[in-house]
Formats: C-alpha cells, structure tokens, sequence
C-alpha cells in the first residue's frame, strides 16, 4: 500500500495544485464583479508554458537552470511528507515538521537566488523583499507547527493529525486556535497573496515573488509556477489535515474510507480557498514596511500559542 | 434617628438645586447650609457612636466606626469652609470675567455631589461601593479641575483622570482579589462584600490573596492620595483648580483616598500580621516625605508649592500609621485633623494673591505682599506657622508626637527621617513665602484691584478652630481619636 | 444555586474567547485606525458579555445573566457609539506615529503576556470554570498600560483604560464564585459609564483647545 502510495500522492499533487490556483482567480474575478479566468485555465498556461522557448539572460549561472527544478521538487518532496487522504504520508523524513520546514527553507532559498541571478535589478528587489518577509514569517511558522507538534507529542506531522483526531476537545484548545490564526497569516505570506503581496501585479513598487520569476520563460517559468502552486496546496494541507483533521483515514483504510476522505479534504479546501479569497478581495496591499508588523503580530500569535500550550494543559 | 443618610443626601440635594437656581449668592448660601447641616449630623454621629458603637443603617449598607466619623467631621469642616470662600471668590471672577455664569453654576452642582461622593466612601460598608465613590469623587473633581478651561488647566485635568483612572483600575482588581478571597473562604454562597463581615473572617482568608490584594490597592488608592512616585498628577491638579477646589483636593480628597487604603492596611493586618502592610506604608510614605523638600526649594509657583507641602504631610500621616505603635497612630490622627484645618487656608489665600496679582508666580507676585493685602497675609502667615509645624499650633504637636512615638518603639533611623524631612520643607515653605510676602513691594508697582477682607470669614473660621483644638481637644473628640487610632492598630 | 453541568465544554469556550479577548487586545496595539480601534474594544467587550453568559449558564446563576447584558448594553452598544460620535466630530481617525513601532510593541507584549502568566500562576487552582484566564486577565491589565503609555492621542488612552477596564471584569468573573454582587456591579457599569462620559467631555475640550488630541502637546506643567 505504501509504495501504491507515493505515486498517487504526487499525481494529486501534481494535478490538484494548478486547479487551487485557479479557483482562487476566479472566484477572486467574481467577488470583484468580474467573470475572469476559468477555473483550469492554469492547467493550459503550464502546458503552455511547457511548450515555448526559453531565453535566458547572458549573465545567469547554473543557479538560474537549478533553481525551477529544486523549487519544483522540494514542494513535492514537501507535499508527500503531509498526510493528505490518509494517515500516515507516504513519505516520512528525519524530524517531520522539521524537515517540511526545511525543505521549504531551501526551495525559497533557491527562488531568491535565482531572482538573484540574472542581474536584473527587478529580481534582486523582489528576493531581498521575499528574505525579509521570510525572516519573519518562517519562526512564526516554526513556533506554530511546534505548538502543534508539543500538545501531540511528536514532530511527525501524521501522527499530530491522528493525536488531534483522537481528542477532538483540542480543537477548542486556545493553543490549536491561535497557532491556526498564526500559520494562516503565515500562509498568506508563503503564497504571495494580498495583504502581503500581489500575484497578479507586474509593477516595480509592488511585487515581490512575481519580481523573483521575472526573467523566467518556458520551461524554466512552467516549473516554478508549478512548484508556487503546488508549495500553496502542500501549505494549505497542513494547515487543514493538522488542525483539523476531521475525515482523515485512519492507516490501512479501505476504499470507501479513503474515498469520504477525499470528499472532505476537498471540502475543507474549497472552504480555506474560499477565506483566502475573502480576504485577499477585503483587503489591500499593505505597504512593504508595514508587512513586518503584520508578520510579527503572526509571530507574537504564535508565540501565545506556545505559551497557552503549557499553561492550558 | 437616622444619621447617616442624611449626611448623604443633604449635599446631593443641594447641587440638584443648585441646577435650577440662578443667583451665584443662592448658590453659595446652598453650599454653606448643606455643609452646615452635615457638621451638626457628624457631630450628632460622634455622641452617638460613642455612646452605642458601631453606627449603621439599611442592614449594614452604611456604616460608620470610630475612624468614618472623624472623616466625616472633617469633610464637614473643609468642605463648609471652602462654601463659604467659594461664594466671593466666584463673585470676584465673574466681575473680572475670568470665569462664565455656566462655569460657577458648574462649581456650585459639582462641588456638593464631590463631598456627598466623599461622604460615601466613609460611610459605605461594601468595599465595592467604596471604590466606586472614590471613582465617582475622583470624576467630580476632574471636572471641577478643567473648570477654567485653559490649557493649563486642561493639561492638568487630563494628567489627573488617566493617572487617576489607571490607579483605580488596580484598586478595583484588588478589590476583586479580595472579595475572591472572601469567596475562596465560602465556596457555596454568595459571601458579602462588607467590610465589617470580612474583618470578622480576616484569619480565615488565604493570605496570598490578602497580599495581592493588598499591593494592587496600595498602588490604586496611593496614587489617588498622592504618594510618591504616583503623585505627578499632585502638583498639576492642585494648582490648576480654582482655589476653592485646591482647598477641597489637598485638605480632604487626598485623605478619603487614604482611608480607603487604611481600610485594606487593616484587613491586611488582621489576615497576615501588620509586617506585610506597613512596609508598604513605611517605604512610600517616607520617600513622599523626602521628596518633597527639593521641589519646594525649586519652586516659583505659589500653589504648587503648597501642592507639594501637601505631598509632605501625607507621606508623614502614612509613616505615622506604618510605625504601627498607639502613639504615633493617634499622632499621625491629629495630624490628619490639624492639616485639614490648615491647608485650606493657605489656599484660600493663594486665591486672594491669585486674584489680585492675576498670577501665581513668585516673580510677578514680588517681595512685599502685605503691603498690598495685609489681612490676607496675617491669615496666610499664621497658616503657614502652622503649616510648618510651629508651636503653638497643633501641627507641632502631632509631629512630636510621632517623632517621640517612633524613638520610643526603637524606630530611631525612621524618626531621624522624618525630622530630617520636616525640617527641610520648614526651612524650604519659610524661605520661599517669606521672600514674597514680606518686604518692600517694587517701585513702580501699583494695583487697584486689591480687596483685603476678601475670604476672611472663611479663613478665620478654619484658623480659630486650628488655635481652639490645639489647645484643647474636647473629651469626646479625644475619645472618637483613640477610637480610630485602636481601629488602625489592629484591635476589634 | 443548582449543581453545575457539564463541565468540559463551558471550560474549553471561556477558555477560548478569554483568549481570543487577548488576541483583540494585541490587534489593538498594531492599529493605528481609531475607528477600528473602537471595534475592536466593542468586540473584546462582547467576548466578555459571552463569557460572563456561560459561567451565568453553566452555575444557573441568574444575576450573571444580568451582567453579561449590562455589559452589552453599555460597553459593545452605548459606549462605542459614544467614542465613534466623539471621533467623527473631532476629524481624527488615525493615530500619529507611536513610540514603540508595531513589531517591538508586539513582542514586548509578548513579554508582558509572560509575566501576567506567571504572575497569576499561584492562583490557577483558584479560577472556577475557565482555569487561567487571571493570567489573561493580568495580560490585559498590563498590556492596557503599555497601550496607555505607548500611543498619544488622548481617545487611544481613554480605549485602554477601557481595556484595562475589562480585563478587571475578566478576573471579577473568573475569581469570584458566581460574581459580584449586584450592587457592586452596577456601581462600577455606572461609573465606567460616567468616565468615558467626562473623559470625552475633556477630550472635546482639548482639541478645541490644543486643535489636536496629540497629548504630547500637553508639556507645558513640569517641575
């Protein structure tokens, strides 16, 4: 089951991120009385994307090829590490939440760089902009997770989603709601979403993770679109299957388990799709010294969390 | 007979009326009987609880011991006074346009509901009902602050309401820790509030609580006496007010908050032993004293400086009561009383100087005041002797007594102190006023506005009483004293 | 008073909302909107009325009841009303420049959330239903002072003593078996009411004065 496992996972992944992607765009369309862009329709950009030629600056290094591809697959790596039908994932690295934190460390890592890398003064601006709001934005993400993975009793993010399962008083547990209030903040600034960054901007005084990918093309662009969307679903996942992992399967379930499972994990994921659209259309883009305020309120939230986690029991 | 609520409706009554009333003179004259009446009730009050006990009314809601009946006394006095004083002073400014008919209508309603708040917090039993007439009295005299509405003025207000207000939210808490102490002891009803129920089960309440609540009420109801480091407001408030008001601040509105404070001091002896509070008294109450000095050397203002004597005789009343012997208690008594029939004078005076000179400041006042306002000056010189703890009034001896009280319990660095202190502001108060009330007057200064008599009934009637009760303290006030004194000093 | 019922979901939602009534207190500290600011106050005042509600539920103690609608009535509904006509009148709707900037505001809150813990952490075994919330409220007594020192529009200042005011009622009504009495409650809605009442009444008075609510303008009375 386990080897079965694995390729399914990241078919799902593969297949379910670029979708996430465009619901968010277009339902973003309809709240603001648009009709905007189908639903699928960044399925076609990818394939598209796939399709053309690439032209690449005369001053990029091998760190300009490398980055998409270490982008891509550090998502995926991540997303295979988060339990998403069932419990446990299909792959299970040294230190779990850990190791998700870190592979998501190096895959930004490696984005900045490559923004770095062709010179452009637009690519440098946007990775020095992303360094920042990640110095940030990644303790309030650690602090988050490891509340989480304090009150269950271990860094393996399958085994927190079954330890919040077995006790379903905790999701009252003030600890569980601000780490959640925390990391959905934190979201929003791993994603690029408004209030903390627009994607759908391509001007200089605005952007920062479109800045990072502007001077890819083709193939390149394909791969670190896909690699954004699917870092968003794996993002996302986390966020819903470890606070509220309400319809998870259980190990060794059988079809019609892992079948409800999907429907609800679908659910939960139109329903947090739908919150980040609301507040991605309620709000505006909050100017770039002000991001750190909203970040460390993140922080501070989690921080409580942390605390409320030993003093609530 | 009922006593005790009339003494609280009677004020109330007359600033109602004195919403309808036109005439400024009918105003006053409202002022001066509700206060009159309320004297001769506290008086009746006194013989009364001598001769029976514990006074109460409404099943324990009111209730007045040895220690509420002295203060209800003394809010008489000052308040009767400061009437009597407001009724010409007000006059003056209308004529000379510094103040609106609205304004002293403002005065007239505010001030009778500030001593009907004032008598509240002697006589209510519930420890909740008492912080919210500290509050109440507190909002009162804000308003009457801002009266003038200049920016001083305004300045002043706004320091008094926020430091005023964060200090009575720590209060309340307090209060709260120990009606949660109260519930801790009876876990299945509702236990009640009062402060006659919770000294009878003292012993059985957890002590941390008793401590807790103790450090936040002392932080909360010192800041409104004016203890130091919470007395910034002090000085500001003080002088800002129309003098009647200053008159009422310093002389009653600093000790009502002390008696709220008194009141935990004695719950937190009865429950913890008097070690715990009293080093609190001890600690802040000398501080007070020996900051007080160097800003009175410093200042050029003539009520801040006042304000800033008052600072001094309150840390003294507060180290008096911490060296926690009969002596000094009953000491630290008198001196409360004594200063209550002094500092309004003073102030009165500083109003007549403000009036006339249409300044405070040392520099515009000059040399040689009594030149211009003899009368004033001869009451506002005896006040002061008196202030300073000269014999033979009876600041000196309450200061004496004190001294004497704490080298005889072997608190002899304590006593240096506070003689060092006192000392001090002596020679500080000295200077300052003798530099501007004697003398020569400048050449070249001519004032036609100078109206001696003005005040001087009010004034008189505070200074004889001083000079009465120095001399002779009549039976049943020296009883009602060591009443209270034993009240503080931890006996049933 | 009838025994209690069930306890475990009464403890887990007070326990919630005291916290998420920490969570308002520090989105205040970060806004600079006065507007916002206010309801915000409204909001934390309503987590308030909520709890008081269940612990009036779950101990079938009636005269809780009363406080919870006491506290709607005047602190959610009649008090921000009061501060939002004060504001629009006044032409001012946001804060100047702090003296601590929003991030280093938030982390020494988060410090001050530390000591308020440890503060009350004695007295847990005290709290009835909803153990630690003294902690929350200590939090919100400290955090209300910072706000107090931190910011200096007069109308910021009277919102955190408000909040100050509120983590009070927090520990009345998580120390205290069923509450305070009535009397003494209602004597502190009254005077609540009558502060903010007085403090907008000076608070007008200093913008017509000062032609602002800056109270660092307000210097002149030093020594």
């Amino acid at each position: 089951m386990n080897v079965l496992a694995i390729p399914l996972q990241t078919l799902l992944l593969l297949a379910l991120s670029p979708l996430v992607s465009g619901c968010i765009k277009n339902w973003k369309a309809k709240l603001q009385n648009r009709r905007g862009p189908r639903p699928w329709q960044v399925y076609f950009d990818i394939a598209k994307f796939l399709r053309k030629d690439m032209v690449i600056s005369e001053h990029a290094s091998w760190i300009f090829s490398f980055a998409p591809y270490v982008v891509f697959l550090t998502a995926l790596l991540t997303g295979l590490m988060v339990p998403m039908i069932n419990t446990p994932a299909p792959l299970s690295l040294f230190g779990g939440v850990l190791a998700v934190v870190g592979l998501l460390a190096l895959g930004r890592f490696f984005l900045a760089l490559g923004g770095l890398d062709p010179a452009s003064a637009f690519g440098g601006m946007g990775s020095s902009r992303e360094m920042t709001i990640s110095a940030i934005a990644e303790p309030a993400m650690m602090l988050a997770i490891f509340t989480v993975a304090i009150t269950a009793g271990s860094t393996d993010l399958s085994q927190i989603a079954l330890s919040t399962q077995s006790a379903t008083g905790r999701l009252l547990n003030p600890a569980h709601v601000l780490a959640f209030a925390a990391l959905f903040i934190v979201l929003l600034a791993e994603t690029g979403r408004i209030p903390i960054d627009n994607p759908a901007t391509h001007l200089e005084l605005t952007m920062i993770h479109e800045a990072m990918l502007l001077e890819y093309s083709g193939r390149y662009l394909a791969f670190m679109e896909w690699g954004a969307s699917i870092k968003q679903l794996v993002l996302m996942t986390l966020l819903l299957n470890v606070f509220f992992p309400v319809g998870l399967a259980g190990p060794g379930a059988g079809p019609t388990a892992l079948g409800l499972s999907l429907l609800a994990f679908l659910a939960k994921l139109l329903v947090l799709s739908a919150a980040v659209v609301v507040v991605e259309t309620c709000n505006a883009k909050m100017r770039l010294f002000r991001v750190p305020d909203l970040l460390s309120a993140a922080f501070v939230l989690a921080t409580l969390a942390l605390l409320s986690s030993f003093l609530f029991h | 007979m009922l006593l005790l609520t009339p003494i609280l409706i009677v004020p109330v009554l007359a600033g109602l009326l004195c919403l309808v009333v036109r005439p400024p003179r009918v105003m006053a004259t409202l002022g001066v009987l509700a206060f009159s009446a309320t004297l001769g009730l506290g008086i009746a009050l006194v013989h009364q609880m001598l001769a029976r006990g514990v006074v109460t009314e409404w099943n324990g809601f009111l209730s007045a011991d040895a220690l509420s009946a002295f203060m209800v006394l003394l809010i008489s006095v000052v308040s009767l006074a400061t009437s009597l004083y407001a009724g010409r002073y007000f006059q003056r400014d209308l004529a000379a346009g510094a103040a609106t008919p609205g304004r002293i209508r403002e005065f007239f309603v505010l001030t009778p509901l500030f001593g009907a708040g004032m008598f509240l917090v002697v006589l209510a039993n519930n420890l909740g009902v008492m912080w919210a007439a500290v509050e109440g009295t507190a909002l009162a005299s804000v308003l009457l602050v801002a009266l003038y509405n200049r920016r001083n003025s305004l300045e002043a207000a706004w320091k008094y309401v926020i430091l005023g207000s964060m200090g009575l939210a720590l209060a309340l808490m307090g209060t709260v820790f120990v009606y949660a102490a109260a519930c801790k002891n009876n876990p299945d009803s509702l236990p009640s509030f009062n402060w006659s129920y919770l000294m009878s089960v003292a012993s059985q309440l957890d002590p941390h609580l008793v401590k807790l609540a103790f450090v936040f009420a002392f932080v909360g109801y010192g800041t409104k006496a004016g203890l130091a480091p919470m007395h910034t407001w002090l000085p500001d408030a003080h002088s800002e007010a129309p003098s009647p008001t200053s008159a009422m601040l310093s002389g009653v509105s600093l000790k009502i908050a002390l008696y709220a404070l008194l009141r935990f001091h004695i719950l937190a002896t009865a429950c913890v032993g008097s070690e715990f509070s009293r080093y609190f008294l001890l600690g802040f109450g000398l501080f007070s004293m020996l900051l007080a000095p160097p800003f009175i050397l410093v200042q050029r203002n003539l009520k801040r400086m006042l304000a800033y004597s008052s600072l001094e005789h309150i840390g003294l009343i507060c180290t008096g009561i911490a060296l926690n012997t009969p002596i000094t208690i009953f000491g630290a008594l008198l001196h409360m009383g004594y200063h209550a029939l002094t500092k309004p004078v003073l102030f009165f005076a500083a109003g007549n100087i403000h009036q006339t000179f249409h300044s405070l400041e040392f520099r515009v006042i000059g040399p040689g005041v009594v030149k211009v306002l003899p009368v004033t000056v001869l009451l506002m010189g005896v006040a002061a002797l008196a202030a300073i703890g000269l014999p033979p009034f009876g600041l000196f001896l309450s200061e004496l007594t004190v001294i004497s009280g704490g080298l005889a319990a072997h608190q002899t660095t304590v006593s240096v102190l506070i003689l060092l202190a006192l000392l001090a502001s002596f020679c500080g108060i000295l200077q300052q006023l003798t530099r501007i009330l004697l003398g020569a007057r400048k050449p070249g200064d001519h004032l036609s506005d100078s109206r001696p008599m003005d005040g001087v009934p009010a004034m008189a009637m505070l200074l004889g009483g001083l000079l009465l009760f120095s001399v002779w303290l009549p039976a049943p006030l020296l009883d009602l004293l060591h009443q209270a004194a034993a009240i503080i000093g931890g006996a049933p | 008073m009838n025994p209690p019922a069930s306890t475990d979901l009464s403890a887990q939602v007070v326990t919630l909302m005291a916290a998420l009534m920490l969570v308002v207190q520090l989105l205040m500290i970060a806004q600079r909107m006065l507007l916002t600011n206010i309801r915000l106050f409204a909001i934390q005042s309503l987590l308030l009325a909520a709890i008081a509600a269940v612990l009036a539920y779950h101990y079938n103690a009636s005269h809780v009841y009363v406080v919870a609608v006491l506290t709607i009535i005047g602190k959610v509904i009649f008090l921000p009303w009061l501060l939002n006509r004060l504001v629009r009148r006044m032409q001012i709707h946001e804060e100047i420049e702090p003296m601590l900037n929003a991030p280093t505001s938030m982390l020494l809150c988060g410090g001050l959330t530390l000591l308020g813990y440890v503060v009350a952490r004695p007295f847990t075994s005290l709290a009835r239903v909803g153990n630690n919330t003294l902690g929350i409220a200590l939090t919100l007594l400290l955090t209300g002072f910072f706000l107090m020192i931190n910011r200096r529009k007069a109308l910021t200042q009277v919102l955190a003593l408000l909040t100050v005011e509120n983590g009070v009622m927090l520990a009345a009504v998580a120390l205290t078996t069923y509450g305070m009495p009535l009397v003494v409650e209602l004597g502190i809605f009254f005077d609540v009411l009558v502060a903010v009442m007085v403090l907008g009444i000076l608070v007008y008075r200093i913008r017509e004065n000062f032609a602002s609510m800056d109270t660092s303008k307000l210097n002149q009375l030093k020594g």
